[in-house]
């Protein structure tokens, strides 16, 4: 058996220091009525070997991303891991510790985490930020729930387009609670539609939740937001894409009180969906608010600088059903890639990543202008996705597909409205053949 | 070097070359995007790679961790995480692969879901699985708005949610955020569920009881099926928290002891590693009867192909993007073939045998909280030494320089100077005697000079931290000095 170290000589002589016959005498207050008839009905263990060949036969079943030219994105995005990453990850020492509840053995990760926290700082503008969350739609759920604390309201305003799923998530969070939801869809052009929501949001506002750039990929105007939901007393919660904020406005500059989402495009893999982590942050004065660990810096008691986890008291291990969320573990090692993700690529690296996908998607937004037939009913300027229509998109998109080529994502499943839309997205993974490749495809398709 | 962040060791050297950018510049989004809506600073620190390399290999060598160090914390199963569970979750095929692929392009991860579904439904005796949670506590809010719409569409409106005491902050947390109120049971003088209070708590109001079995004081709650006979005749459900369901695989099931629904924490029973407090998972299992109420979508089978089913007619929706953390559940499919049958068993049967031989071997210095027969931990309370001027906190610091990570310490939270040991069935009887003998030296220098204790570590690169500055003048990010 793997991974035991005991030997049957070690086992006597335990069980005799214990005063045991066998193990089994250990499990006598299991009474029979409890036990497992016989053995579990799976396999005996298999050998490494034969572990690695099944699971690799298995991973060969699946086409990844890159046997296709994919324009796939929607929360998860294919952007370079530079190998230093994927080196540095390696290190079991952040892998496979735990919680930092004993900061004298955990300087490493505490730091690492202090660090992350103030990243998210810098990119969102924002002046706190938790240790991180689980990924992107439980952020967004707990940036809701956070607001409906710190405004002491009961509804919720989800403004515009929203990723679905976020939106789902955050139904479920709020299921069991005695708060509303009020959806105000986008306008025809795709974004905000300010007529309806300075109807809508009013003082039982606890927050509007509004996501930039939006599930269609085009950038709101948060400040113009903003300005209305404060008159109120409200808060704004925006859900951003991390890396957007390497070119667009700092939130916290836009009059936002806490921004979320999920960290994945920094640094982190695809892996199907899972793990990447949800980041969160707010202005100061929530800190009381906020949900999950926080790591502070403090000192030791030689004055040296160090760091622990602080304001514990907002947490279930403490307050228990008061607690500001049930979250104990997060997502800390995702988070970690994220930090020196950042930390590799720099200031200049992480904007070239962005201006480099923006521009992919440029090019691919004004090469698919050209062909007939394709149909871009929003206007207004996006990051590195965009919406279109075309008919048939079903047919359209099995026949690219046939080609190798993944155009995006195919909306009608998830928003039956939306029967011929497609979301496309460029990282800067992508070359100017095989965007042109995509194009040229597409236009055969559609007109032979 | 080791104070420095990583933000006070930039440098003036801007160039990045990680990825190219063929076809557009700043200046063309500048052009295109409005300026109102573009940043004017990105106040990021330029570094060379070496620098990043050495900082995040220096940061790593200051941690204790499963690979470095013995790390009994109780409670969180900080069993050995084998490093053929790496290789495959990190195989390509695994790692690149977007969840919005259509179906037929990722047979091989449905299909690995399928499967790990299948072994974990055998385990535990539940008939279904969403692999959507991703930490135990989403794991228990899934489970407990399943309670909660369970009887919403059975007509009845449960308002009660009961806890013992000894339970897990996240149990009465999640219970709050389900919309329950909480009712807490206070333990046995054994440490147990007091039958009778819970005959007289339970009533028509009880949505559910959250339960962990073997419980937070390492004991088996041996009359688990009168618990869950009051509870489910009064119409509530079982709750089984799979925190601590490492020493019974293979010897009971959450159904046979009548749980309703299971969450299990996959980083915990099945060997995934923790990762400075996640990612794990906290997949969540079901009964028969709750199959419709679990969150979309599973997988199924039909001739041979696999494919996503949205259509649950009570599902509670969704509990997070995607399909959870899918590299977890790679690492425990690994696991799972790799332990097999027997092998699962063994692990369950060794984590019990360690834990009772530790406190065999401590009881004499160290006072065991309860004394019945422990399962996969055991909990000692450090009174006697507290009495002598040492707190539990001290012996804990005390331990690091021994060069073992502290178990867990005031917790559960009706233990006095609680000390929760849960040293695992992947640590030999070498490292636990190791652990014995240095309890018992500290014992020791508790009596002859306990400054020593009260004073530790005096091997690590800080001291002891001073955790009320830290609350009082809160510093929670990097800032350039003068701002």
């Amino acid at each position: 058996m793997p991974y035991i170290l005991n030997t049957p000589e070690d086992v006597a002589l335990m069980l005799k220091e214990i005063g045991a016959e066998d193990i089994e005498d250990l499990y006598k207050q299991v009474l029979s009525s409890l036990r497992i008839e016989g053995q579990l009905k799976l396999a005996d263990g298999f050998s490494e070997f034969r572990v690695k060949c099944l699971l690799e036969g298995l991973s060969k079943k699946n086409h990844t991303i890159d046997e296709f030219n994919a324009f796939l994105g929607v929360g998860m995005y294919d952007h370079y891991v530079p190998a230093a990453l994927s080196h540095i990850l390696t290190n079991s020492q952040f892998l496979t510790a735990y919680t930092p509840y004993q900061a004298e053995c955990s300087q490493g990760i505490l730091q690492a985490i202090y660090e992350y926290q103030s990243y998210i700082c810098l990119l969102t503008g924002m002046e706190v930020s938790n240790a991180s969350l689980l990924d992107g739609a439980s952020a967004f759920a707990e940036a809701a729930l956070m607001a409906l604390r710190i405004t002491k309201r009961k509804k919720i305003i989800l403004a515009g387009m929203i990723h679905p799923e976020y939106i789902q998530t955050l139904e479920t969070y709020l299921s069991g609670l005695d708060f509303s939801i009020q959806s105000i869809p986008p306008n025809k052009h795709g974004v905000l539609n300010w007529q309806s929501l300075r109807l809508h949001v009013d003082s039982d506002v606890a927050c509007c939740c509004v996501q930039s750039p939006n599930f269609f990929g085009l950038i709101e105007d948060i400040a113009d937001l903003s300005e209305i939901v404060r008159k109120t007393g409200a808060l704004t919660v925006m859900l951003t894409n991390p890396l957007s904020l390497a070119v667009l406005k700092e939130p916290e500059l836009m009059g936002v009180d806490i921004v979320c989402g999920d960290g994945q495009a920094l640094g982190g893999s695809l892996n199907m969906g899972g793990p990447s982590f949800g980041f969160l942050a707010s202005k100061k004065n929530y800190v009381r608010q906020l949900p999950g660990r926080i790591v502070g810096k403090t000192v030791d008691n030689q004055k040296n600088t160090a760091y622990c986890l602080t304001l514990q008291a907002r947490e279930q291990h403490i307050r228990r059903e008061k607690a500001t969320s049930n979250i104990c573990s997060n997502h800390s090692f995702n988070a970690i890639i994220a930090s020196v993700y950042l930390s590799l690529m720099g200031a200049e690296g992480l904007r070239r990543v962005a201006v480099s996908s923006f521009s992919n998607s440029q090019y691919l937004y004004r090469r698919l202008k050209e062909i007939r037939g394709v149909i871009f009913p929003f206007s207004s300027c996006f990051f590195n996705e965009f919406y279109w229509e075309v008919n048939n998109s079903q047919v359209v998109f099995d026949k690219l597909r046939e080609k190798k080529i993944i155009p995006g994502y195919l909306l009608k499943d998830k928003l039956p409205e939306h029967q011929n839309g497609i979301l496309s997205c460029c990282t800067e993974k992508k070359s100017k053949n095989e965007i042109d490749s995509f194009v040229n495809c597409l236009a055969e398709v559609l007109h032979g | 070097m080791g104070k420095k962040t990583i933000f006070d060791k930039c440098r003036k050297n801007k160039e990045s070359s990680y990825v190219d950018c063929e076809l557009g510049s700043l200046d063309e989004l500048k052009a295109v995007i409005p300026s109102n809506f573009l940043r004017d600073d990105l106040p990021l620190p330029n570094l060379g790679e070496l620098d990043v390399v050495r900082h995040y290999t220096h940061l790593g060598s200051l941690n204790f961790s499963v690979d470095t160090n013995f790390y009994p914390l109780g409670s969180c199963t900080m069993k050995y995480n084998p490093k053929i569970n790496e290789a495959i979750a990190h195989l390509k095929g695994f790692t690149d692969i977007h969840p919005y692929q259509s179906e037929k392009d990722i047979q091989g991860a449905l299909e690995l879901m399928y499967c790990l579904e299948e072994a974990l439904c055998e385990i535990t005796g539940m008939k279904r699985f969403s692999f959507q949670p991703s930490s135990g506590a989403q794991g228990e809010l899934a489970g407990m708005l399943m309670v909660r719409k369970f009887h919403q569409v059975h007509g009845n409106k449960k308002t009660k949610v009961i806890v013992p005491d000894t339970a897990h902050g996240t149990n009465p947390a999640t219970a709050a955020m389900s919309g329950y109120a909480i009712q807490v049971i206070e333990s046995s003088p054994e440490g147990l569920i007091d039958i009778k209070r819970l005959r007289n708590l339970v009533d028509e109001e009880t949505a559910a009881i959250m339960l962990t079995n073997p419980n937070t004081l390492g004991l088996f709650e041996e009359r688990i099926l009168e618990i869950s006979d009051i509870v489910h005749q009064k119409g509530g459900l079982l709750y089984y928290d799979g925190a601590n369901f490492n020493p019974l695989l293979g010897i009971t099931n959450p159904l046979l002891m009548g749980f309703d629904i299971v969450h299990l924490n996959l980083h915990k029973t099945f060997s995934t590693p923790h990762g400075c407090g996640g990612p794990g998972a906290g997949v969540v299992g079901v009964s028969d009867r709750l199959i419709d109420f679990l969150p979309a979508p599973l997988v199924e089978k039909n001739n041979g192909k696999f494919y996503f089913n949205y259509n649950l007619k009570h599902s509670i929706g969704r509990i997070r993007s995607f399909y959870g953390n899918f590299s977890v559940l790679v690492r425990t499919y690994a696991y799972i073939l790799r332990l097999g049958r027997n092998g699962l068993i063994k692990a369950a049967q060794n984590a019990v045998l360690n834990a009772n031989y530790l406190k065999e071997k401590l009881k004499e210095n160290f006072e065991v909280a309860y004394l019945k027969e422990c399962m996969h931990e055991v909990i000692f309370t450090c009174q006697q030494q507290k009495e002598k001027g040492v707190a539990v906190f001290d012996i804990a610091k005390r331990l690091i320089d021994y060069e073992i990570h502290p178990p867990t310490i005031y917790f559960p939270l009706i233990v006095k100077e609680a000390l929760m040991v849960e040293p695992t069935e992947t640590e030999s009887k070498e490292t636990i005697d190791y652990f014995i003998e240095s309890m018992t030296k500290i014992n020791n220098e508790i009596k002859e000079n306990p400054q020593i204790v009260k004073n530790s570590p005096h091997t690590t690169p800080i001291k002891r931290v001073d955790e009320t500055k830290a609350a009082r003048c809160l510093d929670l990010r990097w800032k350039k000095t003068g701002d």
